[in-house]
């Protein structure tokens, strides 16, 4: 009874949340004004264990008072520092985005000739800016040296490793980046674990304007078999949890969190039509939902498709136009140059929100061949067009849909919390096409609900395993009685 | 009450009983709550692996018909820790399991843990299964649960030692890196000792009798070496699952630290068994 005739695209613009912005490192102020990193967004590029990292800020303010701090396994040479144009970030984000699609009934009582139009893309993509810098020389007491200095476009670069932590404190302190009382308790672990530190801050001299201008992502690619992301010092100058979207892109397959659980997103869940102008909102609430059900401590996946170029379908259905080969080069994929004519890419999406007491260890990570797909993807079908269903198919239709829409409508507020109230306009809404004779006849029989009344799979699995366990218990008793 | 006492004496009969139940927990809460991609054809492929190959051995080669017990606690083995994209790889590696008992064969024993040598030879060979340590996740549930039932299998098959030798290396060396030299706080150190995979691994691999000394004292300083290789290659190689592939290579030592210590007895699953050799 129901045809699948067209699609309608949506996506979310999600996570529009407050001001500033971190990566895995944190934001100074110069000023005491007070910085919310409440959303970030990083690229990794991981081929056998050479990275690329992008890191985007959406921070916002006087570009004189930004200032960064992350830390890199390695001193990284000025040939493999890049900044980049946001626009990579916007091409991803909006590809790999939880999307909504349409789906249209026919009406079994007549043609249905309508055309499918609106397809929006959308996504809630960060402003940057930029800013000046200054770097006054460290003393050599402080144990603190400086590995390398670099001007990369509107950045000054600085690369510190350090002997010891409160050398590293004084030596950023005098140097204007103020170190917040939370970042101070974890530079000592990195400066022992040898890692070294990336500082930048803007060059003023290099922008135009210091306050509206976007600042640009900086990239950086070095060889480490480390594969983690540095989120302690990030969730230095941070109220509360804080989201980070990771877009990552390998050459083998997925890419799974190895010291927290990663766990898929609800998807492909019909929800009522009613939810469509405040679809972000809805992924919003799901989201939160999702996360407080998993314990607050969970990655959660967004997105895993293989969008290698030669694959035809990358999506279904895709949001917009997929990456092309400059967007993947652009995000740090360096086998497609390199004459490989067959390149496989994986892509990932992870969206993690974290917060001190629930994530207390950096995010650690491991490729894995896992080559499945998956999107977050959430249903809406509409009903089939015209007022006449009086033919006995029309009828049954009309009670399959009303069906249905209650099924939708206790989907919807068992995602996101949302009161089912909402929806009882929508579920009845077709119920006055309903006639006499069918109202009778269905009061006698009670439709029973058609959608996802399938056995779910885990207790197949229970069904087979408690099967195995009592033909083992039979044996071994059968065995003693014999003996 | 009768009924009841039976039950419990068939599950002391055989240290593998309580193994069995325990690992089937863990599945079923891996699968029921932790929301594990359960794909039946996984486990079928396993179970039918796995069973098919000890059948073909009860069959041919004269092992006693319980032997399925251990074949079954391989498979349980394979479904809680292998991930793979397709269902035949799962069956390689559930006969490759299987095989390698029947050919490594050294003085009753194995070389290696079935699983074990089954996961890594589906991962060398084909490059398409995989493990994931952090499917667990750290709720301290896990760990009770994953603890207790191991306590349980290992306090009737005499192997406890190995086990709580190999974590207490583990984690001690762990906590020496982590909170006293690092520096970083107690919850850090938590997290990563909360991993479930660790307590399988400490509880349910590393405490096989068929591939790991027959005695006591040079199996503690075995697993105590497995421990420390470990904690190497997890802190300063940043080995995924580092615990599982050191395994992998130290058990083919069994034979070697076996010979060494003739006079111990080789070990048999049954309690009260008078037989001396092994039916795994």
């Amino acid at each position: 009874m129901k045809q699948f005739i067209s699609l309608v695209i949506w996506t979310a613009a999600l996570f529009v949340t407050h001001n500033a912005n971190a990566f895995c490192g944190f934001y100074v102020a110069k000023a005491d004004a007070t910085l919310f990193n409440n959303k970030s967004e990083v690229i990794m590029v991981r081929n056998g264990n050479h990275n690329v990292i992008t890191m985007s800020s959406d921070f916002k303010g006087d570009l004189s008072e930004f200032a960064m701090v992350v830390p890199v396994p390695v001193v990284i040479a000025e040939k493999n520092i890049r900044v980049v144009e946001r626009r990579i970030f916007d091409v991803l984000n909006d590809y790999s985005a939880p999307r909504l699609v349409n789906y249209y009934d026919n009406n079994p009582c007549g043609y249905d000739m309508r055309m499918y139009e609106d397809s929006y893309s959308m996504a809630g993509v960060p402003a940057m800016a930029k800013e000046e810098v200054a770097t006054k020389k460290s003393s050599n007491e402080l144990g603190v040296r400086i590995e390398a200095q670099y001007d990369v476009d509107e950045y000054n670069i600085i690369i510190l490793s350090a002997k010891e932590s409160d050398g590293l404190q004084i030596w950023l302190e005098t140097n204007g980046y103020k170190v917040p009382e939370t970042a101070r308790q974890v530079l000592a672990p990195y400066v022992k674990s040898n890692m070294k530190f990336f500082l930048v801050k803007v060059n003023l001299d290099k922008v135009k304007d210091r306050t509206s201008e976007y600042l640009r992502p900086i990239q950086i690619s070095f060889d480490h078999a480390k594969f983690m992301l540095p989120l302690r010092l990030g969730m230095a100058n941070s109220n509360g949890s804080q989201d980070m979207i990771v877009y990552a892109l390998t050459t083998e397959g997925r890419v799974e969190c190895t010291n927290y659980r990663t766990v898929k997103m609800p998807t492909d869940r019909h929800i009522p039509l009613y939810v469509q102008p405040k679809f972000g909102q809805f992924y919003k609430s799901l989201f939160e939902k999702t996360y407080k059900q998993e314990g607050r401590n969970a990655v959660f996946l967004e997105y895993a498709w293989n969008v290698s170029p030669y694959t035809a379908v990358k999506c279904d259905p895709c949001v917009g136009p997929p990456p092309v080969n400059y967007d993947f080069v652009d995000a740090g994929v360096d086998w497609i140059t390199q004459g490989n004519f067959n390149p496989t890419i994986f892509f990932t999406r992870l969206h993690v929100r974290y917060s001190r007491d629930k994530f207390p260890a950096d995010l650690q990570f491991q490729v894995t061949p896992n080559n499945e797909n998956f999107q977050c993807r959430y249903v809406m079908t509409y009903p089939a067009s015209g007022s006449d269903f009086t033919c006995d198919e029309g009828q049954e239709y009309l009670v399959d849909l009303y069906n249905r829409r209650k099924l939708e409508v206790d989907e919807l507020s068992a995602l996101t919390g949302w009161s089912a109230a909402e929806g009882s306009g929508y579920i009845r809404e077709y119920n006055k096409h309903i006639n006499a004779k069918t109202r009778e006849s269905q009061r006698n029989e009670g439709v029973p609900a058609t959608i996802h009344n399938q056995l779910p799979r885990p207790w197949i699995v229970a069904a087979l395993l408690i099967a195995v366990f009592a033909v083992l218990f039979y044996s071994a008793n059968r065995r003693r009685a014999l003996s | 009450m009768q009924y009841k006492s039976s039950i419990l004496t068939w599950l002391r009969s055989d240290g593998r009983h309580f193994q069995i139940i325990a690992q089937i927990s863990f599945l079923l809460y891996g699968v029921l709550l932790l929301g594990w991609d359960a794909d039946w054809r996984n486990y079928l492929a396993i179970f039918s692996g796995v069973l098919l190959c000890q059948a073909l051995a009860i069959r041919f080669a004269g092992y006693p018909i319980d032997s399925m017990k251990s074949a079954a606690i391989t498979g349980l083995g394979l479904s809680l820790l292998m991930k793979a994209n397709d269902p035949w790889l799962y069956l390689f590696a559930a006969m490759m399991a299987i095989g390698m008992k029947f050919i490594s064969k050294v003085n009753g024993k194995h070389l290696w843990n079935p699983a074990n040598f089954g996961i890594v030879m589906a991962a060398l060979l084909s490059g398409d299964a995989w493990i994931s340590p952090g499917q667990w996740g750290s709720s301290a549930v896990i760990v009770f649960i994953v603890g207790t039932a191991g306590l349980a299998v290992l306090s009737n098959i005499k192997r406890l030692e190995t086990g709580v030798a190999f974590l207490l290396t583990f984690a001690s060396l762990d906590y020496a890196r982590t909170v006293l030299y690092l520096g970083w706080e107690n919850d850090v150190y938590l997290l990563k000792l909360s991993s479930g995979s660790l307590w399988l691994f400490s509880f349910f691999m590393i405490t096989d009798p068929m591939s790991t000394p027959n005695n006591r004292k040079l199996r503690i300083v075995w697993a105590i070496a497995v421990g420390c290789i470990s904690f190497y290659l997890a802190s300063f190689k940043f080995v995924n699952g580092a615990p599982f592939w050191t395994l992998f290579f130290l058990t083919p030592l069994t034979p070697l630290l076996d010979s060494i210590s003739k006079n111990q007895l080789s070990f048999s699953w049954k309690r009260s068994s008078t037989q001396p050799s092994t039916n795994h």
